[in-house]
């Protein structure tokens, strides 16, 4: 049995708002391709990859079981494939299973969606609540999101001239990353400006529609340097789910998140976030979430998110170097592709944006409404 | 007449236009015939027009004009009505026929609310038949008694329940020397036992006397186990939501099926082929499963072809959008278009006047819409060339 996983390469195809030109096949071939072309990785057979792991949503591909659309893209032909219909941290963690379990060696994840395809994204989410109660009143991530900004922002200080400078420094960032959507910078008062859309949350607050791929190799110790002399190693996992009904939950308490975060800082051995990670990925598709889940993660005090961004938390923490979500993650796609940028990082290949010895990384994502669940990676260049 | 499932065909004909939702049925005009065989069957007839249900026994087999005939056996049919057969598998396993115009019968949930068998009453004796089974010998260690019930009126009668060693046994009739004995009317009987009615209350209103050892009286819910009616209890309303989930999509073709829908506006079919492995890909996408590379190498095959597959489909799922019902039956068929070979076919419709005499192996060209607008669908099917 292995002790060890590690991600070998990452491959994503720059993110678009509108990528109308390709079906979901011709986005994720792209992808797979290039982890082909990076690692001379093969399929089947002893040596190659037996078992693909995807992480795919079916109504946002409008189809059922929406894997298997992609099996032939994915490289999963006459092999295994398994999908995790969640954010792509999670499908991170199942192939580092497979790895630790001894059941794989070598394992490929690709992840994709293509929000633009529906009409609306808001009709996709209200399809997550139940067709009872929660859906007829007209419940989706957006609305049920304004419910914890308000919640959240009466706690901890947070005004909307903070959010304003989220998302400035946000789109900062984006402006470095070639693969970003949203690139163009934006002051604090130009986002203040923006119309409110769903109160505290204003059009410039919101992640923009995105579509995209993105892969990754992941290898156990023995073989990973087959594949790449700089792996980058999976040290700590964890993760939590809230409750489903809304009213069940306390929606400033950040509850599934910190106990996301302390199982997997036990399993890396991390005992104090605020100081040890060279930067982290947050999942924060909504600017309030980028200090709320700052917060639950141990990066700034809790109540101390505005005192925090004021501080400059967020350039000195290097949180989401990458732009985040903010410069446009797909929904699904969104955690793999911070951890796609903490593997970049901690390799030295971010470019203009690299952080320089980076050695420690945190990389989030969640799933759900108002970050029902919530899945913690902690990733090491040693 | 015959029993299934506790209640009969006629039964549930009985109560048809009581149960006809008038609001169900706008714009329906239609009879719907039922040939019910075997013992306690029967021949009846629906006509639904104008807002109005009648229903009507026949005495012979002449249905006259009809929509939709459905000939079943009683207890399929008994058993369909009341959800104790699933309709769809009665159908698939050929125990439901249902003849003339089959998507007529979607609308039948709509047209009657669900028929309800009668309950049926439990009786004092039908709840003492149970002592025995009810009897918990651990909490009747050491005693040797006899329970009496002297239960007056309706349904009523005179057992005793006798306790000894443990077991229990009833027989009719009252023993002398009970050591305790229930007088009660048999009706408040089964209340009580059925919990309908307080044994505080009924003993304090005096419709309920003890007589005997009151210690052992106190002890009796003990002795025996509740007793629970197998007996349909009316249920609160179950409601089912009626709902479409409808989301607009926008599915692009991208470059590779695109081409190939591009082709079908001018009646060509194209594949693509594998610049590895040189397999063709019918419809084309956009790389080889078997090599995973690109595959951007187009040609035209077909249009004529050999039959590889191919059967006839009598029931067909309605569109889940518009709910339309392609006719029945049709054909479909796997095509191995000329240029093709071994796994790579094309799969289309079969013009129906071919379903009597396709066979495997069989030469089929595609027939083409007048104007094709690059739609699967420019293709109407494909026929024998004979």
């Amino acid at each position: 049995m292995a002790n060890r996983a590690a991600i070998c390469a990452v491959a994503q195809i720059p993110f678009e708002s509108n990528l109308w030109q390709q079906r979901v096949q011709g986005m994720v071939f792209p992808v797979v391709k290039s982890i082909m072309e990076q690692t001379g990785v093969s399929f089947g057979g002893e040596k190659g990859i037996q078992n693909v792991v995807t992480c795919s949503d079916d109504v946002f591909d409008a189809r059922t079981i929406s894997d298997n659309g992609v099996t032939d893209e994915v490289g999963a032909h006459y092999q295994g494939e398994e999908k995790v219909a969640m954010d792509g941290v999670n499908a991170i963690a199942y192939a580092l299973a497979c790895i630790l379990s001894g059941h794989d060696d070598v394992t490929m994840v690709v992840a994709h969606c293509k929000e633009s395809q529906s009409e609306d994204r808001n009709m996709c989410t209200n399809l997550a609540f139940d067709p009872f109660y929660c859906r007829p009143v007209g419940l989706d991530y957006l609305n049920l999101a304004a419910m914890q900004a308000r919640a959240y922002m009466d706690v901890s200080g947070i005004t909307d001239k903070h959010l304003a400078k989220v998302v400035e420094l946000s789109r900062k960032n984006a402006a470095e990353n070639p693969l970003a959507i949203a690139r163009e910078p934006v002051s604090a008062e130009e986002v203040m400006k923006s119309p409110m859309i769903c109160d505290p949350i204003r059009d410039l607050h919101v992640y923009p529609v995105s579509d995209g791929a993105i892969a990754m190799l992941i290898a156990n110790e023995d073989r990973c340097r087959e594949f790449t002399d700089k792996p980058v190693w999976i040290t700590g996992f964890g993760n939590c789910m809230d409750s489903y009904f809304p009213g069940d939950r306390n929606l400033a308490s950040n509850f599934s998140l910190k106990r996301a975060a302390e199982r997997a800082y036990i399993m890396a051995g991390v005992t104090n976030p605020e100081k040890e990670f060279d930067m982290a990925e947050v999942h924060s598709s909504y600017a309030y979430q980028l200090p709320m889940w700052c917060e639950g993660l141990g990066l700034c005090g809790e109540g101390n998110g505005g005192e925090w961004i004021d501080g400059g938390g967020m350039e000195k923490k290097n949180v989401n170097p990458s732009g985040g979500p903010l410069g446009g993650f797909p929904i699904m796609v969104g955690g793999l592709a911070g951890a796609a940028e903490a593997v970049l990082q901690l390799r030295g290949e971010a470019g203009k944006r690299q952080i320089y010895g980076a050695k420690k990384a945190l990389a989030h994502g969640t799933t759900g409404a108002a970050g029902q669940h919530h899945a913690v990676m902690i990733l090491e260049n040693k | 007449m015959s029993e299934y499932y506790g209640t009969t065909v006629e039964d549930i004909f009985k109560t048809q236009n009581k149960r006809f939702r008038a609001e169900g049925s706008e714009g329906v005009d239609a009879v719907f015939a039922y040939d019910v065989q075997g013992e306690g069957g029967g021949r009846w007839k629906l006509t639904i027009k104008d807002g109005a249900c009648a229903t009507e026994k026949l005495d012979s087999d002449d249905f006259g004009e009809y929509s939709v005939k459905i000939t079943v056996d009683a207890e399929t049919f008994v058993g369909v009505t009341i959800g104790k057969i699933d309709g769809t598998e009665a159908f698939t396993a050929g125990k439901l026929k249902v003849d003339g115009q089959i998507p007529l019968m979607m609308e039948l949930p709509k047209l009657f609310t669900k028929y309800a068998p009668p309950g049926k009453e439990v009786t004092a004796a039908d709840i003492l038949a149970t002592s025995e089974s009810r009897f918990q010998p651990e909490n009747a260690e050491g005693l040797d008694i006899t329970v009496g019930y002297n239960l007056a009126g309706d349904g009523g009668g005179q057992w005793t329940a006798v306790i000894k060693d443990g077991t229990c046994k009833l027989e009719e009739g009252l023993r002398d020397n009970l050591t305790v004995c229930n007088i009660v009317k048999a009706k408040d009987f089964v209340d009580l036992m059925l919990g309908k009615l307080d044994p505080i209350v009924a003993f304090g209103a005096g419709r309920l006397r003890l007589v005997g050892d009151m210690e052992i009286a106190q002890r009796l819910p003990k002795i025996f186990s509740k007793f629970k009616s197998n007996a349909s209890e009316p249920v609160e309303e179950l409601i089912m939501l009626k709902k479409i989930i409808s989301v607009d999509m926008k599915y692009s073709t991208g470059p590779t099926m695109g081409k190939f829908l591009n082709g079908l506006k001018e009646k060509k079919i194209l594949a693509n082929v594998c610049p590895k492995c040189g397999r063709k890909q019918l419809p084309p996408r956009e790389c080889c499963a078997v090599c995973r590379c690109d595959v951007d190498e187009f040609v035209e095959v077909g249009p004529e072809g050999i039959v590889t597959y191919c059967d006839i489909i009598y029931y067909a799922s309605p569109d889940p959008l518009t709910g339309e019902t392609r006719e029945t039956p049709y054909g479909a068929l796997f095509v191995l278009l000329d240029g093709c070979k071994d796994r790579e076919a094309l799969w289309h419709l079969l013009k129906k006047e071919d379903l009597v005499d396709v066979k495997r192996g069989d030469r089929v060209r595609p027939v083409w819409v007048e104007n094709p607008t690059g739609s699967v669908y420019d293709i109407i099917y494909f026929e024998k060339v004979r």
